[in-house]
């Protein structure tokens, strides 16, 4: 009997050891390329390309930043990425609140159907639309423009949050708008006295994936811009010269453009997760 | 306080399609409810009692017939212009205010000066014993508050109309006794028009002034609760309203002219009704007990009895059907004893097996 608990406490130990280890592996996967990163931006380059890196804490410095933030043309792309971010995620809120309200609350023919298409579009692979986007734009006076990069990033991305909000208006129960019109709201009241607030949890989350989306993309940027409107990841991306490559710059710049990322991720990671997995599909 | 009226009001929900037809929920609904009467809306899951509720309060268009209160036509009217208040069955307070700014809001929709909200908030707080909670958020409060809240937040308004949507259901019964007992006692010191929905006789007879009686979106019956207990317009009413269920049994005509069980001695006289077969009802409070001598029939055999303290029900098989009796304490019978049931006390409930109405009154022996 005693036997018999032992092996089936060791063997419960040795399930979440080996859990624990797999955990770790995938971590090192994931976060080693990160804190190389992070080295590369904090280090001088000589200390890290020597036989055995020199990771002393002595040599640690932020000099790299300094330089970064005080060059004009660095800048210019942070300003650019900052401006594209916040428009989209504006734009995609205003349209996708609206939309995703009408989908949740009124029954119509054609609603899930219309759900469904919407998403059918984030499965089309953008190196697709790249091309006759950038032809589009072109023919429209948008190529290298912050406006042309912004339309386009929140046509991709505005389906998302539509799939997205919907699932949390779907959950603020109707007897509370039912309550409102007998209060005296008319449904644009409604909107923002009673179901924008209950769902703002959900659309502080929707709105930051939406800036993440946009802030990090670097495929479409880099296809659509050329010199004015360059945004962060297509800058950092420029740092590989033709014949020579600057690491640390580099290495600082990828770390600046994630950063916003990591941070607004952990901020609303619960929240995400259930919009993107709670059925928007239901009912 | 006002009068609601309601004219062949029906409710069709969807279209007819390649020869379907549409969803008839509700149909010709005629009946008034007097100004300051308590009235509620009876029936089974499903009746269109809770379709009705929200026709009246705007919250669902009507597909046919009109809706007058005071003598005003309200269908078109917002339910805002109709001068109501409505309790939801889940209370329906804004998850994302406190109780007091659930309250206030509806005042603050209608731009009701601040002092005057302030006086109203505070009275319909104390009244329903809630004051110690104003501060909070509805998460942080029982069930029982919140049913308190709700009300409140329906009597700073003060309306000519209260509409009740089932908001007892949600409560454990000690709560829903007592809560109840509050509602009749506030009914009477507010006097407004109050139109409560539920699917608990109990609370349908103790509450109401006039009771309707709904199935499958049909006015059954619109009575006093003494009317719709001792006189039930349809063989329907009969058998929901009442606990334990009204006993009813297709009864046929004799020889000699009276009406019999088949496969019993048990017999009624109905008088001359003209029919043939006719459905028959009695209720098991109504009906006592005889024991017969040993050796001989009897009406039929005891089932089992269920003793509940103050009375007993008593199941007794009668040719084919089942039969019960409520008899007082825990009874003299035993499951297997031969017994005749005795209805001279009882009323006789008649009922024409095809159109299901009430025909007549008779004797039994």
């Amino acid at each position: 009997m005693r036997e018999s608990w032992l092996s089936r406490n060791l063997r419960h130990h040795l399930t979440a050891w080996t859990c624990g280890a797999l955990v770790i592996v995938v971590m090192v996967i994931f976060l080693a390329p990160f804190v190389w990163m992070i080295a590369y931006s904090v280090y001088p380059s000589t200390a890290l390309q020597a036989g055995v890196p020199d990771l002393s804490l002595t040599n640690i410095t932020l000099d790299s930043y300094g330089q970064l933030f005080s060059d004009p043309m660095f800048l210019g792309p942070i300003v650019n990425s900052v401006i594209v971010g916040l428009s989209t995620t504006v734009m995609c809120m205003a349209a996708g609140a609206a939309c995703a309200y009408a989908i949740a609350r009124f029954r119509f023919r054609g609603r899930q159907p219309l759900l469904l298409s919407m998403m059918t579009v984030q499965a089309i692979p953008v190196i697709v639309l790249a091309v006759p986007l950038f032809i589009l734009l072109r023919s429209v006076g948008l190529y290298d423009q912050l406006l042309g990069l912004i339309v386009t990033y929140t046509a991709f991305i505005l389906p998302l949050v539509i799939w997205m909000l919907v699932s949390f208006f779907e959950e603020i129960p109707p007897s509370l708008e039912r309550a409102a019109r007998i209060d005296g709201c008319n449904r644009l009241q409604i909107m923002y006295k009673i179901a924008f607030p209950l769902a703002a949890p959900g659309m502080a989350a929707t709105a930051i994936l939406a800036f993440i989306t946009s802030w990090s993309d670097f495929f479409l940027a880099k296809v659509l811009t050329s010199n004015t409107a360059v945004t962060l990841p297509v800058k950092t991306a420029a740092f590989q010269g033709l014949f020579a490559m600057d690491y640390t710059s580099a290495a600082t710049a990828g770390v600046i453009t994630a950063i916003p990322v990591l941070v607004l991720t952990l901020v609303a990671q619960k929240w995400i997760i259930r919009g993107l997995t709670e059925g928007a599909v239901k009912g | 306080m006002a009068q609601i009226e309601l004219i062949s009001v029906g409710k069709v929900y969807g279209k007819t399609r390649r020869g379907k037809a549409a969803e008839n929920t509700v149909s010709d609904l005629t009946y008034v409810i007097e100004s300051g009467h308590f009235v509620s809306l009876l029936g089974p899951s499903g009746c269109g009692k809770t379709t009705t509720l929200n026709m009246i309060a705007g919250l669902e268009d009507v597909s046919s017939g009109e809706i007058l209160i005071d003598g005003r036509k309200v269908d078109d009217l917002e339910p805002d212009k109709r001068d109501l208040a409505f309790v939801f069955q889940d209370y329906a307070l804004y998850p994302h205010m406190s109780v007091y700014e659930n309250i206030a809001f509806g005042l603050r929709m209608r731009k009701v000066p601040k002092h005057e909200i302030e006086t109203r908030v505070s009275d319909s707080a104390s009244r329903l014993d809630i004051r110690s909670v104003l501060k909070s958020k509805p998460k942080q409060l029982s069930g029982g508050q919140c049913q308190r809240v709700a009300l409140a937040r329906a009597i700073a308004r003060r309306p000519a109309v209260f509409l009740f949507d089932e908001p007892l259901s949600n409560l454990d019964a000690l709560l829903r006794d007592q809560t109840r007992s509050e509602l009749k006692l506030l009914h009477r010191e507010l006097g407004a028009t109050s139109v409560y929905v539920t699917h608990d006789q109990e609370e349908a007879m103790t509450l109401s002034d006039r009771i309707v009686v709904m199935s499958r979106g049909r006015l059954e019956q619109f009575g006093t609760p003494f009317e719709i207990y001792h006189e039930p317009a349809t063989e329907f009413v009969a058998s929901f309203v009442g606990k334990p269920r009204m006993n009813l049994f297709t009864a046929l005509r004799t020889k000699n002219g009276r009406y019999t069980l088949p496969g019993t001695t048990f017999t009624v006289d109905l008088g001359e009704i003209g029919l043939d077969r006719v459905r028959v009802g009695f209720r098991p409070e109504e009906c006592e007990l005889r024991v017969v001598e040993p050796g001989t029939h009897g009406h039929g055999v005891v089932r089992s009895v269920e003793p509940l303290g103050n009375v007993s029900d008593v199941l007794i098989t009668l040719g084919d059907q089942q039969f019960m009796v409520r008899v007082p304490g825990f009874g003299t019978c035993a499951p297997g004893d031969r017994v005749d049931i005795i209805t001279t006390r009882a009323r006789i409930h008649c009922f024409d097996p095809t159109t299901f109405l009430r025909i007549s009154r008779g004797r039994v022996s």
